[in-house]
């Protein structure tokens, strides 16, 4: 396993993109279906227009790599937090790995089967973890 | 290797995140006026209740601030992680500055025509450069 604390952020980061380019592949083909054209769209457009014209399966992708930009952002800052403040242990890279793990199993099931109780579960696990990591940051930054 | 010089690109995208909240709040508050919205009256509620109420050019300037707070979020873990990791110089800061030139283009032209064809194609060519830093950071921190 790397070293460094700083690891799982960056492959998370990379994981958000690797979403990014899941919504592109599957959006353009599912546009085209429904008959929508980009280049005709009328001015101001926006992804969230395209909720119920698109198949929910096809907005699930987009829904996934919207939420990796909202409570990963915590995650981000907490390890930058830990990594400064000499709060990198076994402990904080065991559960910053966790975290990121069940993020990626999170996105793969959003994005696929999406049935609620079962996301709902991942989510809560990879945010005890997160809620683990901002805990131990605030002992490590104020000790 | 100046290896912090990445921090420049990132405080720049920064600084223009809150140049798009001036904006926002610039033609926003006027509007809100003209449509003769009462603050002082209102509990609750988001902008978003906005929508349909304020003309379209002065909610995508509270669009184009809400993807600030979006994918330059990956960008700023990203930046500070490679600056940390002793990467943050060279190719990583012309890829940061392509990042943060290109999501400017964005903003202007979502604040302004936003045109749907043209915002994609800059949407796209800055998501490849974040794509190029996030494979940096993670060949350096995972793969090393």
């Amino acid at each position: 396993m790397p070293e460094s604390l700083l690891a799982p952020g960056a492959v998370l980061a990379l994981w958000t993109l690797i979403m990014l380019g899941w919504v592109a592949a599957t959006r353009f083909s599912a546009m085209s279906k429904a008959g929508v054209d980009l280049k005709a769209a009328p001015p101001g457009g926006r992804g969230v227009d395209l909720e119920n014209v698109l198949p929910p399966a096809i907005n699930w992708k987009s829904h996934n790599y919207t939420h990796l930009l909202e409570q990963p952002t915590v995650f981000y800052a907490v390890i930058v937090f830990l990594h400064l403040s000499g709060g990198s242990t076994d402990l904080t890279r065991a559960l910053a790995w966790a975290y990121v793990v069940l993020r990626i199993v999170h996105s793969f099931w959003q994005a696929t089967v999406n049935r609620i109780p079962v996301r709902f579960a991942i989510f809560g696990l990879s945010t005890f973890c997160l809620f683990a990591l901002a805990v131990l940051a605030v002992i490590a930054t104020l000790g | 290797m100046e290896t912090n010089a990445i921090l420049g690109p990132v405080a720049a995208l920064a600084l223009w995140s809150m140049v798009i909240w001036v904006w926002m709040y610039a033609t926003r508050l006027p509007a809100m006026r003209r449509a003769k919205i009462d603050v002082a009256k209102i509990v609750g509620g988001t902008g978003q209740n906005l929508e349909t109420v304020l003309p379209p050019e002065v909610q995508w300037k509270a669009h184009n601030y809400n993807h600030l707070m979006e994918q330059p979020t990956i960008f700023y873990a990203v930046a500070l992680a490679l600056a940390i990791g002793g990467m943050g110089g060279g190719l990583n800061t012309q890829l940061a500055w392509a990042y943060v030139g290109l999501r400017i283009v964005h903003s202007l032209i979502q604040v302004t025509v936003n045109r749907v064809m043209w915002r994609f194609g800059v949407f796209a060519l800055a998501s490849l450069a974040l794509l190029a830093l996030c494979v940096h950071a993670f060949m350096g921190f995972v793969l090393h």
